[in-house]
């Protein structure tokens, strides 16, 4: 009995020792995503500045397009430029480590495009204040330390979307006294892009939008998973009678909204998106549909990039600190224009 | 084997008293915990309401200070525009020299719009108000306005602009604008209490686009989002009060809160409108958990010290239960047991007899004698023939240990009660403690005791079949044993109806 006694007060003690502690493990299962080693995008000549290019998802078409203005710019420059990037876009520790890497390997200029503006902040500081430029594309980060950014504003970029979305649906015979609806899908709400974008197009609309027409309160997040994009889209369309038009803040969701009205054959709908894929182009191509994209020109951020990392080398600041690079609004009345072919080209 | 040893200590303990003390002990434990839980529960309870209710009331002084530092931020605007109204200055050239050269200036950057609508500001600055539209911000200065915060392209940061309507030159009238960065609202807004929690975000009416000017995470002030995406975040069960929420903002109430959770995080959020910004409100969001870090320390303060009395309360319990136990156990074996022998004494015998015999198994119950015991004391002394009740009580107890109970009865007399598998395996075991009996010697050095042997006459009777209670038992081995007594000694008999 005697060990049934020290057992229970052993096991008080153990509650005692627990009771007040709110430790949680917050340290998941999965194995941490490897970011890729850097490589030479250009012939590696001694005595040539040494420009190192840090992406996000390496994989993309758009991110190629990206790597492939800072290939041309180096080769049209004459600089060594090398690349990396993470294998998703969230992987902001993983461009850490490319950070630190690029660091000691005595990168003369560094062009980042931070998978998070906020956690990437300290470290883009850090690197500063070591006096290597660092030029920032296509995402800013939360602080003044770093020399240039070549971006989409994207909260512009959401106002040209929304200024797309009445014009079509004007275009398409909707009366200003008649009661519609657009939902939107995002790919996540924790991306500072995607957010911006969000209040841009939310911002045009309130000040434009004749009071009839109404944004779907309930935003749509599909969380990366284009299915899921796809299936939200249908209930969209079948919750709301009067829905007349999408919205769809990024890539993914834009695919799904797509794949989702081609299958459905809804061609009243105007959507609206961001970036180019197949599924945007066949309806963008099609005289039955009514889609439209806001096309960045990632090309120029990138290519721009290593032509201000050379200039700040050279002792050139550069004037300004933002440099919105804008964003081509492609739709089916305007695919043969220059611009719109140019921008394209390098999608 | 092992079985029947269990039997008989349960039979013991029975004696002993059993585990009251150990049930009483446990029911206590439980009670004292169940109350230290219920304890806790309504304190948390209580801290969390308390907590609810403070955080609401420290949204509405913190939007109200942060109103309170926008007013003054264009407040100063305007004084700025006073002063310069006062100097009778007519030159806008004049005029735009003197705030680019003005040795106080705290914004990053400052201009003029003329009469005429011509803009006195760097080209930068110029393509600014191209793109953000800030001349319609300048017409609604009255006399001062803000614009919504944009991303500067001069300086790559969230800024704001304020205009401050401005008389120069006799009845002309133009704006001054100066932009400052967003972070400065973050200065404002900053408590030193309470910094690492407090969010202090603009949100605009009409569109529901939020923008966070404060914040724990310096880094994070410029976030652009809109509420309804937001609302996403927030706990299901909250979205539709918070959907409401944002209808009341956008319908232009003055002040509206609003309570939610987040996983396990309570929010309070209040936000109220900013007279300096039209269409534009402050929001503050503080999480009840930053007012609770005093309360509950006291709590975990409260529940170490019950936690340390609880201990030192069962150990001075425990100890003296030990100390008390190990005195009945002094005093059980005082009045259960015989002081010489060990055997269990006549009453304790009948006691755990009667429970044995209720349990229901066939038993024996053998009465031993020890033949001619007088002559032992007589010839050898009562020091030897005390050794030898010791030593005979030890070969019964060596034999019997295992099936029976043991007791001295009175004088040489013993007596067992047996479990009964069949009379030949107990005449066995009788056999064999005769053997051990024979075996005893008196030990002593003044007197030869050569040719002495030391035997036992004893009588058994079988429960139920001579006898179904112990009396009757014991008249039936009584009188096996008056047979045998009768007879030769030296020997055992078994109880037989007619015979006896």
């Amino acid at each position: 009995m005697k060990k049934y006694l020290s057992a229970a007060l052993l096991a008080l003690l153990l509650l005692c020792m627990t009771a007040c502690s709110d430790q949680k493990n917050k340290e998941g299962d999965a194995p941490a995503p490897q970011p890729s080693d850097f490589t030479a995008l250009t012939d590696i000549e001694e005595g040539r500045p040494d420009i190192y290019l840090i992406v996000k998802l390496i994989d993309s078409g758009y991110w190629q397009v990206i790597i492939k203005g800072a290939q041309e710019a180096g080769k049209d420059l004459d600089c060594n430029v090398y690349y990396a990037g993470t294998s998703i876009e969230t992987d902001w520790q993983g461009q850490r480590k490319l950070l630190e890497t690029a660091v000691s390997r005595g990168a003369d200029a560094i062009i980042l495009s931070p998978d998070d503006s906020v956690e990437l902040s300290p470290d883009i500081e850090k690197i500063h204040k070591k006096s290597i430029p660092v030029i920032l594309i296509d995402t800013a980060a939360n602080t003044e330390s770093f020399d240039i950014c070549y971006m989409t504003d994207n909260l512009l970029a959401g106002e040209n979307a929304a200024k797309e979305m009445l014009s079509k649906l004007h275009a398409c015979g909707h009366a200003d006294d008649e009661t519609l609806s657009v939902g939107i899908i995002v790919g996540t709400s924790n991306s500072q892009t995607i957010s911006e974008r969000l209040a841009g197009f939310y911002q045009f609309w309130s000040a434009n939008a004749p009071s009839a027409w109404t944004i779907i309160s309930d935003i749509k997040n599909c969380n990366g998973v284009n299915e899921q994009g796809e299936s939200m889209t249908v209930d969209l369309m079948n919750d709301y009678p009067d829905l007349a038009g999408l919205y769809g803040t990024n890539n993914g969701p834009t695919k799904a909204l797509c794949t989702a009205v081609s299958k459905q054959g809804r061609k009243d709908l105007v959507i609206v998106g961001f970036d180019y894929s197949d599924e945007m182009k066949a309806l963008l191509e099609s005289d039955e549909y009514n889609a439209s994209t806001m096309l960045q020109r990632q090309y120029d951020m990138s290519y721009n990039g290593v032509r201000s990392a050379l200039d700040l080398l050279g002792g050139n600041a550069p004037e300004v600190k933002f440099t919105d690079t804008g964003v081509v609004c492609v739709n089916h009345d305007n695919l043969t224009d220059p611009d719109v072919v140019n921008v394209l080209q390098h999608n | 084997m092992k079985k029947k040893r269990q039997l008989k200590q349960k039979e013991i303990s029975l004696i002993k008293g059993g585990h009251a003390f150990y049930i009483t002990l446990l029911i206590c434990l439980v009670v004292f915990i169940t109350a230290i839980t219920l304890l806790i529960a309504s304190f948390n309870r209580l801290i969390s309401t308390h907590d609810q209710n403070l955080s609401g009331e420290i949204c509405v002084l913190l939007s109200e200070k942060m109103n309170s530092s926008i007013s003054s931020m264009t407040n100063s605007a305007a004084d700025v525009a006073s002063v310069i109204s006062a100097q009778k200055e007519s030159s806008p050239e004049k005029i735009y020299t003197l705030l680019k050269e003005n040795p106080d200036k705290n914004y990053l950057s400052a201009g003029l719009l003329d009469d005429s609508g011509k803009l006195y500001a760097t080209d930068a600055e110029a393509a600014e108000f191209q793109k953000w539209q800030l001349r319609e911000t300048a017409s609604l200065a009255d006399p001062v306005s803000m614009t919504m915060p944009y991303r500067s392209t001069l300086y790559g940061q969230p800024v704001v602009s304020v205009f401050s309507r401005l008389s120069y030159g006799g009845e002309q009238e133009g704006y001054l604008f100066f932009t400052y960065p967003l972070s400065d609202l973050q200065k404002l807004a900053t408590t030193a209490v309470l910094e690492n929690d407090i969010e202090i975000w603009l949100m605009n009416a009409s569109s529901a686009n939020i923008i966070q000017c404060a914040g724990a995470d310096a880094h994070a002030v410029g976030s652009w989002t809109n509420a309804y995406l937001a609302m996403q975040n927030i706990d299901s069960k909250d979205r539709n009060t918070y959907r409401l929420w944002i209808s009341e903002v956008r319908k232009g109430e003055d002040k509206v809160g609003i309570s939610y959770s987040i996983e396990d995080t309570f929010y309070s959020q209040f936000c109220s409108k900013l007279e300096s910004m039209p269409g534009w409100y402050v929001v503050v969001r503080l999480p009840s958990h930053a007012l609770s870090a005093t309360m509950n320390s006291f709590r975990n303060n409260v529940l170490y010290f019950l936690a340390v009395l609880l201990l030192v309360m069962i150990f001075l319990i425990a100890n003296l239960y030990l100390r008390s136990q190990r005195e009945n156990e002094m005093l059980n074996k005082l009045s259960i047991h015989d002081p010489l022998t060990g055997a269990l004494n006549r009453r304790a015998f009948e006691f755990a007899a009667e429970q044995r015999l209720t349990r229901g198994p066939d038993a024996a119950l053998i009465f031993f004698d020890i033949d001619f015991f007088k002559q032992v004391n007589d010839r050898f002394g009562h020091d030897a023939g005390d050794k030898l009740l010791v030593a005979f009580s030890q070969a019964l107890q060596k034999n019997f240990a295992e099936t029976g109970i043991l007791s001295r009865f009175g004088g040489d007399e013993f007596v067992v009660l047996a479990d009964l598998e069949s009379k030949d395996a107990l005449s066995a075991i009788l056999a064999k403690a005769k053997e051990d009996v024979h075996a005893i010697t008196i030990d002593d050095s003044k007197t030869d005791s050569t040719g002495f042997t030391i035997s036992f006459s004893a009588g058994a009777a079988c429960f139920p079949q001579d006898a179904g209670d112990l009396n009757g038992l014991k008249q039936c081995a009584d009188a096996a044993l008056y047979k045998v007594k009768e007879s030769t000694r030296d020997d055992y008999k078994w109880f037989e109806a007619g015979k006896n």
